[in-house]
């Protein structure tokens, strides 16, 4: 972009807005200023904290998915939870997984173990599901949390 | 000397369905344009079956059939979504990026101290089947002509490998070679209306534009031909434009899903796309000083009775209101709007754009005009919109049913922007 010619060329320090310039805030500090004592709170001041920071590690590579059956009790995932997906993540042996196996979109733990291949449920009342040649299997993405919300 | 790179997605709309889909795996699949009327983008089973580009979806009924073809109306916002994904991606293996379309990106690689750009590009190519699952082809080249071809080389391996194709690494005889085995009607800029007349002329291969005599194809073309002559031979003319900017008119108009024959049908639409451009309009904190609706029949159907018209009306004082802009727009519907047509299709035009931080106010300033000033109503419907998806609060003048709108029947969840729509995992 060329450099905006200013109409005092000589001048000193003159600041003409540019027509269309991007919209910058200034970095006022949040806490106010009295006249008296400064706040004693001012030095310590932290951002507040956000819960994307706490289930999101790189939020380019991340997906939700929402939770159906019960097949993944054991590992505290519930129906109606919503799992935090990255792709990012190159799944192994014991992950968590979103999988797509025959046309399905499954949740289950991944055994990768002695060159046998399986997804594993959290329930005793559902057997791991063997992958044999021949079977279609896309690990698409490696479960990193989940969340809900509880009505009030 | 430069070196660009073009990043483009592989069948990107069909490959954005396929990501989220797993019943798709292996099926053609087709997606629509507006109002489901044509094929817009294929997936490679469908582009192996012959399915062209921009055919008429009824007219393809009997291979849909057959194929056990997939057809979806066009997810804009999955597409979207996606599409930033790959450009979050992109910038950081170069900060200097240039987004072409929806699918395709140049970055500029010289100056990254990086030696083997071949290689730089697997990682790129890498990085974003990790990621997003999605698979891009990368081209790199000295000019921007040159890495689009250098892309259409990746994409149909025709050079490089494991779509990754890089024109500076190959020898001159070999690269001439190359050339010469490419349609001209390949490079960039030149395309299906510049092809036939080049062939005309004895220059049907890439290799016989390149060279070509450039002084020649000016004067019987153009400054830009003889451009795209010059980026062939290796000579950079064409630079990033990498600072996008603002809009000066923000355009939405759309066909509609049926014929409108009242002047409420058309009332509803206006007012709708109305509350779409104001909203585009406040997104890039702009005023507009003008707004213009134009309606239309359908001209394809010139046996029925045909009618156009559009009007431009400058505004008082500039505004980003919804209210005002709507009162405007309808205003200008009722004096273009003429009983005994069957309306095909209508749009709204914002003009005169401004920064809101310049607003002017009137002196004379009628209520239809002052009711705009005070920005909180519109910064809560957008909110509101943002939050619980678009048209949760609008003017009543939009309409309830609204028939008219988009036809777009096999639309598929909005996997990424839409909490109730994202999609289900089975744990069983």
């Amino acid at each position: 972009m060329p450099e905006p010619r200013s109409p005092f060329p000589n001048g000193p320090g003159v600041f003409v807005p540019l027509l269309g310039a991007p919209h910058l805030p200034l970095p006022v500090d949040p806490v106010r200023v009295s006249a008296g004592f400064p706040s004693p709170a001012a030095d310590y001041e932290d951002q507040r904290l956000d819960i994307n920071d706490y289930l999101v590690r790189n939020p380019v590579s991340t997906f939700f998915f929402a939770v159906e059956g019960d097949s993944m009790e054991g590992a505290e995932i519930f129906a109606g939870d919503i799992l935090v997906v990255d792709k990012s993540i190159r799944p192994r042996h014991g992950h968590i997984v979103v999988a797509f196996v025959d046309g399905e979109r499954l949740v289950k733990r991944l055994y990768n173990r002695a060159g046998r291949t399986a997804l594993v449920a959290e329930n005793p009342g559902y057997p791991a599901l063997e992958i044999r040649e021949g079977m279609e299997l896309v690990v698409w993405g490696v479960v990193t949390g989940k969340f809900k919300r509880l009505t009030t | 000397m430069p070196v660009f790179a073009l990043v483009d997605a592989n069948n990107f709309y069909a490959s954005c369905e396929k990501l989220f889909n797993p019943k798709l795996k292996d099926r053609p699949v087709v997606v629509l344009s507006n109002n489901d009327g044509c094929v817009v983008a294929r997936s490679a089973e469908a582009k192996a079956l012959g399915i062209a580009m921009g055919v008429p979806w009824f007219k393809i009924q009997d291979e849909a059939r057959r194929h056990r073809i997939v057809a979806f109306s066009s997810n804009y916002a999955l597409y979207a979504d996606m599409s930033n994904r790959v450009v979050d991606i992109l910038s950081s293996f170069s900060p200097n990026i240039e987004v072409y379309s929806i699918d395709e990106s140049f970055l500029e690689l010289s100056g990254l101290n990086q030696q083997d750009h071949a290689a730089y590009g697997t990682e790129i190519r890498q990085r974003v089947a990790d990621w997003l699952g999605l698979a891009v082809c990368v081209g790199i080249g000295p000019t921007k002509t040159l890495a689009k071809l250098a892309n259409h080389c990746a994409k149909k391996a025709l050079a490089g490998q494991d779509g990754v194709c890089d024109l500076n690494s190959l020898a001159p005889e070999t690269l001439t070679n190359l050339l010469s085995r490419i349609e001209v009607g390949v490079v960039w800029g030149i395309g299906r209306k510049l092809a036939p007349r080049l062939n005309g002329m004895g220059i049907h291969t890439v290799r016989q534009l390149r060279d070509a005599d450039a002084e020649t194809l000016r004067a019987r073309f153009s400054v830009v031909l003889e451009r795209t002559v010059r980026e062939l031979r290796g000579i950079s003319c064409l630079d990033m434009e990498t600072v996008v900017p603002d809009r000066q008119q923000i355009m939405f108009s759309r066909s509609f899903g049926q014929l409108i024959t009242n002047r409420q049908g058309l009332e509803e639409a206006v007012a709708s796309y109305i509350a779409r451009a104001a909203e585009k309009l406040r997104r890039q904190e702009s005023l507009a000083g003008a707004v213009q609706v134009f309606v239309r029949t359908n001209v394809f159907k010139p046996e029925v009775p045909q009618y156009q018209r559009s009007m431009t009306v400058p505004l008082p004082e500039a505004t980003a209101d919804t209210r005002v802009l709507t009162i405007w727009a309808l205003r200008i519907l009722r004096r273009i709007y003429r009983p005994g047509y069957a309306y095909h299709k209508a749009g709204v035009m914002l003009l005169e754009l401004v920064p809101a931080a310049h607003q002017q106010f009137s002196l004379l300033a009628p209520d239809a005009v002052t009711t705009g000033r005070n920005p909180t109503l519109m910064t809560t419907l957008d909110a509101i919109n943002g939050r619980y998806g678009r048209g949760t609060l609008r003017l009543a003048a939009e309409g309830i049913a609204k028939p008219w709108q988009m036809r777009r029947e096999r639309m598929s969840p909005r996997y990424t922007t839409a909490w109730e729509q994202i999609p289900n995992v089975r744990a069983g």
